[in-house]
Formats: C-alpha cells, structure tokens, sequence
C-alpha cells in the first residue's frame, strides 16, 4: 500500500476512432474496410494526491480530464501506465475498490429516471451493503446539507437540472466514498446553485477527510475548493501545484489600476481615455468601467507605479493579481 | 445478495410498470406470428387430416403452449442492455460493485417478463376459446417435468443474448448480429413448425443445439410425447450448454468491459 490516496505514473490512453468522409461512395467503401485513426487522449500523466486534499483538475474541452478521471475510476483501460487509487488497480473492478470510491459526472448517470429518487437510493443501500443506522445517518447529513427531502419523491426525470444534480451527487455519497472523482460537478446549475454544491463538498471533505478530485469550468469552484490545481492541455501534464504559484510561475504579471482626477472641463471618458500604453500594456476589464487597467512586469511594478504617480494626477490605484482565470487560460496556451 | 435482488425488483418492476402501454403493443406484435404458424398449419392438417400424423388439434395445443414456453424462455436484453454500451449510460451501472448483467438486467428482464404474463394469460384464455385446443394428452407430470427445462432454457437463452449483446463493446452492429441469432431461434426452436416435421439432417443438428429447450423439448414435455431417452438427453445436452455459455459468457465479458470506452458519459 502506498501512502498516497492516488498515485498515476505515465498514465496513457489512445482511442481508436473509426473515420470516414461523407458521402454515399465513402459510406460504401466504409462497409468494407474501416479506418481508424489514433487518439492521443492521455499521454504519460504523472501525479501524486494525498488523502484528504481537494485537486482542481483542469484543463480546455479534450484535454484529457475525463478520459483521467474514467481511468481512476476504473471504467476504462489505460493503454500504458499505471494507476493506484487506495491500494487497489482501479480497472481490475473490485468490489472492495468500487465501495470505497464514487464518480459523479455531471448528468444522470446512477438514478433511474422513470422512479422517485427514495427508491434509488433504497437500491443503493442494498448493493453498498449499508446497514440501516449507517445509511440513516448518512442520509441525514447529506439531506441536512443539500435539503433532499422534497426531492425524493418526484421522478428523477420531473426534477429540475439543479435538484436532479444535487439528488445524484448524494446518490453517489450515500457509500461514504473515501475518494471522490467528479466532473464538472456544477455544471448547468445557477450562481447559489453553484455556492451549495461547493459549500458541501468542503464541509464533506472536512467531515470525511475524503480525498477530491475535481473538473470544473467554473474557476470560482476551483478557487473556492482547491488549494492546488492540476492542469492538462493535449493529453500532457503542464502543470501540478499551489494556484498561487501559478500566476507567479505562468503569469509573472500584475494589473494597476487607475482612477484619474478629473478637472472640471474634462469628463471621465475623455480622462480614461488618455494614453497609458507607455507604462504597461492596456487591459479590458468591464467588471470595473470607473478605471483604466494596465499589465506590468511584477518586477517593475514599483518602478512603474512611482512613475505614473508623479506623471498623471493620480485619484485612486489598485495592484492586483491577474485573474485566475486569465492565467490559466495563459498556461493553456503555453 | 438477496436483498440486493429485493430493492433491484422493486426498482425495476417500478420502471416497467411506466411503460406498461408499450408493453402491451409489444405482446401484440410478438402475438402474430405464432398466431399465423398456428393457423397455417391447422388449416393445412385440417384438409390433409393430417401432416406426418400431426392432427389438427395436434398443432393447436403445440402453438397455444408455444406462446406460453417462449414468453418465458425468451430475453430482450439486447434491446435494454445493448444500447447502454453503445451511448454510454453502461457507466454509471459499471463503477457499481455488483454485476450489471447478472443482477440489474437480469431482474429487469424478470420484471418485463412478469408484467408479459400478466398481459398475456387473459389473451390466451381468449385465444383458447377461439381455437378450442383439447390437452387431453396434457398432464401435470409432463408440467412438472417441463419447468426446470424452462428454466435451463431461460438460462441457456440469456447467456447467449448476454454474449451476442456484450459484442457491443466492439461493434455498433449488434443488432444485426443478434438478428441472424433470432433466425436460429426460429429454424432450430420449433417456431416455424415443429422440429418433427422438419427433415432428418434439421432435426440432429437441432438435438446438439442449445435452442429445442427454448421452445421445442418443454412442449413436447408438456405434450407428453417424448421418451425417458429422449427426456435424459435433452437435458444433458443442456447443462452442457449452460456450462458452456457461462464460461463464453464470463470471457467475452471480461474481454468486452476492458474494450468499453465509456462514451458520453
């Protein structure tokens, strides 16, 4: 047994996909001989979690994300590498490997769709072996945390997308996994949607000392959850640690901001609009209208910022880290 | 385990119990051709007196206890299991730890096949008083005697279905490959006629095949028509075939689950 939760070592996946033009000839010619093309899906992935952190796996649509996360979850063979997940190979199936971890992913996927969740979730007790005192108490605690009750009685499939979202995380939590893998666990759900489902899962994590692996598109899971960050582009790892080195390590940069008295005879506009492309490179940023933004070396920062007080008459100045998402997005396309 | 199969059942009897109107057209459409069959060959021995010593009523009681056996025999796993591969939605069912195939598809095709019954017994009754077989040579020992071989053909026919339907982990064409299947099924099960009609060389392949138990030896069980011989073999040739397809079935399956790549989901 290691002492990681999760260790992958040169984990990879090529998918062979059958390919053929449009067309009635092609289709024809296909009947005969199929081509296949190979796809690099996961190419040598290297990392180690230890229990109880919370991952950000992230990573532009075909990454590899889901590809990684099916592998650990043991729903598809690696074409190379290896993969341990609480001592067990996950794609060998073991019972005893498939009670202690969960992967939820994003649509309906454990809950019937013609039946009350209850009755699900009933099922699930049975095959995960929970005796009765066990499944009540985790059903309170997850019912007290997602507010489940007026949910288990409808049909999966009158639930709405936020209700049928939070019904199938629980149905995936009810084992009390040790490790859980999700993809894009808020997907489609609105703003306090989204806080409940993150709340959770870090009251979850802290409760359980779960181990967490998760995808998201929302970087405010991400920055909300996870204290390090794994990141894929093209089936290779780019990056794997805090997500504040990452700005220093992918995004050296800083932004001011800028607020310029204005004299009487010159409106907002018209002082915004002046020329600050000297100190640094000008950046859009439509959350905040009232100021100018500009990108500057961290290095440089002070000198520039010296600078432009001195220069320009100077109401309000901000120095901020770029956002996380803009970084990332930066480190995707290194 | 067997709460395991409790909460599937209800789960499961649930679902079905939704679709209960499809089902009805289902057993309609299923209804016609042994109807035809039965028909055919009743007019045929009607003006013949008979066909190689089958009576009339010969061929009613043979059809009228066909529709009953292979209700009971038959599977529509590749329609419930197969898609679930193909789309993805196998996924959720895979990462669980009891076996997708032998415990929830299994149940589920119980919980159809009850609800089939349930559907089918007033047709039948109908039929019957249309038709007017008489089951004189009908016992309770030849019953009794037909219902483990009910069985071992249920078995039988859900582990080959099981194989054909896991092909789908390689290939989108199951279907048809499931077609040719049912093709078998007809010719060598007794659908089309009963196999002692059919010629000499027809009827010893079908001694070694797995398929007279889906239809064929229960009826004539049931008819009281074979030897304690013919009774022992029948047998035997399929506790060979179960053992059989239990074995192909757990290989193309450990095969196939390796080759899943768990699409859309």
């Amino acid at each position: 047994m290691t002492s990681e939760t999760i260790l992958v070592e040169q984990l990879s996946k090529t998918y062979q996909v059958p390919e053929r033009e449009g067309g009635f000839g092609a289709a024809v010619k296909g009947f005969f001989k199929r081509k296949h093309k190979d796809v690099k899906a996961v190419q040598g992935v290297d990392f180690k979690i230890a229990q109880g952190e919370i991952v950000g796996f992230l990573g532009p649509n075909g990454a590899g994300k889901t590809t990684t996360l099916k592998m650990l979850s043991g729903l598809l063979h690696p074409t190379g590498g290896k993969a341990v997940v609480l001592g067990f190979t996950p794609w060998e199936l073991k019972p005893d490997y498939l009670r202690s971890m969960t992967l939820v992913m994003g649509q309906r996927n454990r809950l019937s769709w013609d039946i009350p969740a209850a009755d699900s979730y009933l099922l699930a007790q049975a095959i995960y072996r929970l005796s009765d005192d066990d499944y009540k108490k985790t059903y309170k605690e997850l019912d007290e945390l997602l507010e489940l009750e007026p949910l288990m009685k409808k049909p999966v499939r009158n639930l709405s997308l936020g209700e049928r979202m939070k019904v199938e995380i629980a149905a995936g939590l009810l084992h009390r996994p040790k490790v859980l893998f999700l993809d894009e666990p808020t997907i489609g759900l609105d703003i306090s949607g989204q806080v409940k489902i993150r709340e959770f899962l870090r009251e979850y994590n802290k409760r359980t000392g779960a181990t967490i692996l998760l995808t998201s598109h929302y970087m405010a899971d991400v920055t909300a959850l996870c204290e390090r960050i794994i990141i894929i582009h093209h089936g290779q790892l780019k990056y794997d640690g805090g997500i504040a080195n990452l700005s220093r390590r992918i995004a050296p940069f800083k932004l001011i901001g800028v607020r310029l008295a204005q004299s009487e005879a010159e409106g907002l506009e018209e002082s915004n609009g002046r020329d600050l492309s000297q100190y640094g490179e000008p950046v859009q940023n439509e959350e905040d209208a009232e100021k100018v933004y500009i990108r500057v070396k961290s290095e440089d920062v002070t000198k520039v910022t010296s600078r432009m007080l001195s220069d320009l008459p100077i109401h309000d100045i901000t120095i901020a880290d770029p956002p996380i998402e803009d970084v990332i997005e930066r480190a995707f396309n290194e | 385990m067997l709460n395991i199969f409790k909460r599937l059942w209800q789960v499961n009897w649930a679902e079905q119990w939704q679709y209960r109107a499809n089902l009805a057209m289902y057993i309609l459409y299923w209804l016609v051709s042994p109807i035809i069959y039965l028909s055919v060959w009743t007019s045929i021995a009607t003006i013949n007196g008979n066909v190689k010593g089958l009576t009339a009523n010969d061929f009613i009681t043979y059809y009228m206890i066909l529709l009953i056996v292979d209700q009971l025999t038959s599977n529509i796993i590749i329609h419930t299991f197969g898609y679930k591969v193909q789309d993805g939605s196998l996924s959720g069912e895979l990462i669980k730890p009891i076996h997708p195939m032998l415990t929830n598809t299994l149940v589920n095709d119980i919980a159809f096949k009850t609800l089939n019954m349930m559907l089918l017994i007033p047709i039948w009754i109908g039929l019957a008083l249309l038709f007017k077989p008489q089951f004189d040579s009908v016992s309770l020992g030849g019953i009794a005697l037909a219902i483990p071989a009910i069985m071992l053909g249920y078995a039988i026919n859900f582990l080959l279905s099981g194989i054909i339907t896991s092909l789908a982990f390689w290939t989108t064409r199951v279907f048809s490959i499931h077609e040719f299947y049912y093709a078998l099924i007809m010719l060598f099960a007794g659908q089309f006629v009963p196999l002692k009609l059919m010629p000499e060389v027809i009827q010893n392949i079908a001694r070694v095949l797995p398929f007279q138990l889906f239809m064929y030896l229960p009826i004539q069980m049931i008819q009281g028509n074979l030897s304690a011989s013919e009774i022992t073999q029948g047998y035997m040739t399929g506790i060979l075939w179960l053992v059989a397809a239990l074995i192909g079935f757990q290989i193309v399956w450990r095969k196939g689950v390796k080759q899943y790549s768990a699409v859309g989901a």
